[in-house]
């Protein structure tokens, strides 16, 4: 365990904290991590094989545990108690996400665990919207094929070459199981309207590898691994860091302000201990923000300074700005030829075992919006939950043995059809802090400003069309009302906790906050590690990218203080 | 089996439960008192942010149910999912007991649940009463079935129809979220496997042949 004085302090406890701690104490470097919430044991406290039958309410989402009783999700949620967020009169809805625990979202999140492409990066020079990264892909593939090597990521196939859609070098991904029945259902219609079907990159470890225990092929991820058989911060990145004895965590230590030296460097960061409201100061060479996009930018915004009267490096008003979330939405069917299926094991690996990547790339200007979206599938005969009547027919009002061969006969003929696509930058949606409300603590909060554009509305609205095609095409009928106008259809802006972009990496101080390593340009020795440092909001979900980025931007610190010029 | 139904939930919670059921209970049968305080806004909280989830603890709110309720409820799930050949009834399994945790839960969701529920429990004693002057539970099996079979044709968005539609909505979920569940709708998840081999071949033979059919 290291102690003062530290060499770098770590802001957060999930992908990017985590990827860093794990990355500089194995550099030798001795790091103190912050993390907001508790303290957390996967090994413990995750709920494997618990039934639904076991917990209130037969495990249904309540404000309390909005994913349901079993989500891994502790102390948090859209609301963490004594930490209000507001959204701005007039915004469109915004809605935030946040843990409280070691781990952050890794403890909980889909394990979907996409490669951004080389059009991502350069989204401004391909269709001049939004704005390109500071780096291409190729700076990033090395960092890429490292972390799917490092975390355990499933997948593999030989590769197609689809644009856009990177095939990882062999060597990194293991194979995805198989395709279940519903998998193989869906694929002949997509790819029967030309949409390719490809394994889904799991964040699973699905076979040998060392060190790491092999999933079971059963209980749902979300409630996280108790033999850290998928990725999470906790079992994957903090164990070999602590065994360096380079790395203290301390947890209930919520930062809210880094402090700057009189040469204006950061000298360290003040925190509240949640449990007991106590306030500290601590102090080390480099500072590394990842508390997440929101968060993270509530940081610096709190943290003024003479030299920084409207927050710490956001002397060109960019802290906050160019916030994004992917665009969502979905729809469900019922397919009468699913119905009646010999019972099979549909538990799987956790993640999806194939999905549809983008197909559109050379096609966006008939399609009438510039970026795309891809297919997340679910389905299957998995563990019935509370809303299992939802099989039924919505007029249905049998009883009896005639209700219980409906049941049989319908279980798992119902498949669920999400988009998940990219949006588009736009200077409606940022936060701010909030010039009134402070947290229980004291500390301001964070007001968000949203505004979907058409860019997003027209896609959601293709997501919808080309879902109710597939679902025509397989013979199947949508289940609910459903909204084919894409203003009304797409999630909510946060819904899709893919919150990004808030302290994004370019080229130059006056559009960006920090360079291509996450280094803020404004302080030397601050960094920032998360989500925030996003340029674009791909279709891809963003945590493979993140983990990546921290680990390059890691490397880069680490450099830095070896050459004794943090 | 669902007369008598007795509570599968255990005695020390039940009696926890008693002193805020007790005013409830002591009403006495066939009479259904549910007021403000116990239809309103309640003041009992949830199971908080941070439960244990490996071993989770019963529920933590009060049961507002009195006996009476909770045996017409045993009646009502037990209409809908009596036994049949190796599959218990609906009773058996404890579904009374959820249906009570669901409608006394302090989430909005199961608030809002509350009232329908309870107004339909309250329908079905004055049916009885009105019917055969005595109260719902004291009726034969036949008659009890007669009342419950009047409620499926009343109008969806009816306290009736709604009722119907709940209670079974409840019932299934409560019922196929066990094991006995699992067995009778043929969920073979939740066990630890060394592979995942995918479908078999039966199964995707049934595929082709559906897919076929399609034209796919």
């Amino acid at each position: 365990m290291a102690t003062e004085p530290y060499d770098v302090i770590i802001v957060g406890s999930g992908a990017g904290g985590g990827m860093s701690a794990y990355h500089l104490t194995r550099s030798g470097l001795k790091v103190l991590m912050l993390e907001a919430g508790r303290h957390y044991d996967p090994a413990t406290e995750t709920p494997m094989f618990n039934t639904n039958a076991e917990a209130p309410l037969r495990g249904v989402g309540t404000p309390d545990k909005p994913f349901g009783f079993y989500d891994a999700t502790v102390d948090g949620g859209w609301q963490v108690p004594n930490e209000p967020y507001t959204v701005a009169p007039g915004s469109q809805e915004f809605t935030w996400w946040r843990p409280r625990m070691l781990g952050g979202r890794t403890n909980h999140w889909g394990r979907i665990a996409l490669r951004f492409g080389p059009l991502d990066f350069k989204p401004r020079s391909r269709d001049g919207l939004g704005y390109d990264w500071p780096i291409t892909y190729d700076d990033l593939a090395p960092w890429y094929d490292k972390t799917e090597k490092l975390i355990g990521v499933s997948g593999a196939a030989p590769a197609r070459g689809l644009l856009n859609t990177p095939d990882s070098p062999p060597g990194c991904l293991m194979e995805a199981a198989p395709p279940r029945a519903f998998e193989i259902f869906y694929a002949r219609a997509f790819e029967a309207m030309g949409m390719p079907v490809i394994p889904m990159h799991g964040a699973v470890v699905t076979g040998q590898m060392e060190g790491r225990n092999t999933c079971l092929f059963a209980t749902p991820c979300g409630r996280g691994c108790a033999i850290g058989a998928n990725f999470q911060s906790t079992t994957v990145l903090l164990p070999p860091a602590m065994a360096t004895g380079n790395l203290t965590i301390r947890t209930d230590a919520l930062v809210y302000e880094v402090e700057l030296d009189a040469a204006g460097k950061a000298k360290g960061v003040n925190f509240v201990d949640r449990k007991t409201g106590a306030h500290h100061s601590v102090t080390a060479k480099a500072v590394v923000l990842a508390a997440g996009s929101g968060e993270t930018a509530r940081i610096l915004l709190n943290s003024k300074s003479p030299k920084f009267p409207n927050g710490l490096a956001n002397t060109h008003g960019m802290v906050g700005r160019y916030l994004m979330d992917s665009v969502g939405l979905s729809v469900n069917a019922q397919f009468p030829a699913m119905e009646g299926l010999p019972p099979t094991n549909d538990d799987g690996q956790g993640t999806q075992h194939t999905y549809i990547p983008w197909w559109g790339y050379q096609k966006q200007k008939e399609l009438g919006f510039p970026r795309g979206y891809h297919v997340e599938i679910g389905g299957g005969r998995r563990m019935p939950s509370m809303g299992l009547a939802g099989l039924l027919p919505e007029d249905d009002q049998s009883i009896g043995d005639d209700l219980r061969q409906k049941l049989r006969n319908r279980f798992g003929s119902v498949i669920g059809f999400d988009g998940r696509g990219e949006m588009i930058p736009n200077d409606d949606c940022y936060c701010e802090l909030d010039p009134t409300v402070k947290d229980k603590w004291g500390v301001p909060v964070l007001r968000f400003h949203w505004r979907w554009g058409e860019s997003e509305t027209n896609q959601a609205a293709h997501m919808v069309k080309t879902f109710l095609a597939v679902v025509d095409k397989l013979g199947g009928k949508p289940l609910g009302s459903i909204e084919t106008d894409g203003k009304k259809a797409i999630s909510k802006g946060g819904e899709m906790i893919h919150e990004v972009g808030t302290a994004r990496m370019g080229a130059a101080e006056t559009d960006s906050v920090v360079n291509q390593y996450g280094q803020s340009w404004a302080v030397a020795n601050l960094f920032v590690t998360d989500g925030a440092v996003l340029v674009s909001s791909p279709d891809k979900n963003p945590t493979l990218s993140i983990l990546a980025l921290a680990w390059r931007s890691s490397d880069h610190l680490a450099t830095l203080a070896k050459q004794g010029a943090l | 089996m669902s007369e008598p139904y007795v509570s599968k939930i255990d005695r020390r919670t039940a009696l926890a439960w008693i002193g805020v059921v007790g005013a409830a209970a002591a009403v006495g049968a066939g009479v259904v008192v549910y007021g403000p305080k116990m239809g309103g806004k309640p003041a009992v909280k949830g199971y908080g942010t941070d439960p244990n989830l490996v071993h989770p603890a019963k529920a933590p709110w009060p049961r507002i149910m009195s006996p009476d309720q909770l045996q017409a409820t045993a009646h009502v799930a037990d209409f809908i999912l009596p036994a049949s050949g190796a599959a218990p009834s609906a009773s058996a399994l404890g579904v009374p007991d959820f249906i009570d945790e669901w409608v006394s839960a302090p989430y909005p969701d199961q608030v809002k649940d509350r009232p329908i529920v309870l107004d339909g429990l309250k329908w079905i004693e004055d049916e009885a009463n009105g019917r055969y002057h005595m109260g719902f539970n004291a009726l034969t099996p036949e008659r009890r079935r007669l009342v419950l079979s009047l409620l499926a044709p009343f109008p969806a968005e009816s306290p009736q129809g709604r009722f119907f539609k709940r209670v079974r909505w409840m019932t299934i979920g409560a019922y196929y979220t066990t094991p006995a569940g699992f067995k009778d709708i043929g969920y073979i998840g939740n066990v630890a496997r060394t592979v995942d081999p995918g479908p078999s071949d039966e199964v995707k033979a049934h595929l082709d042949r559906e897919l076929k059919k399609l034209g796919l």
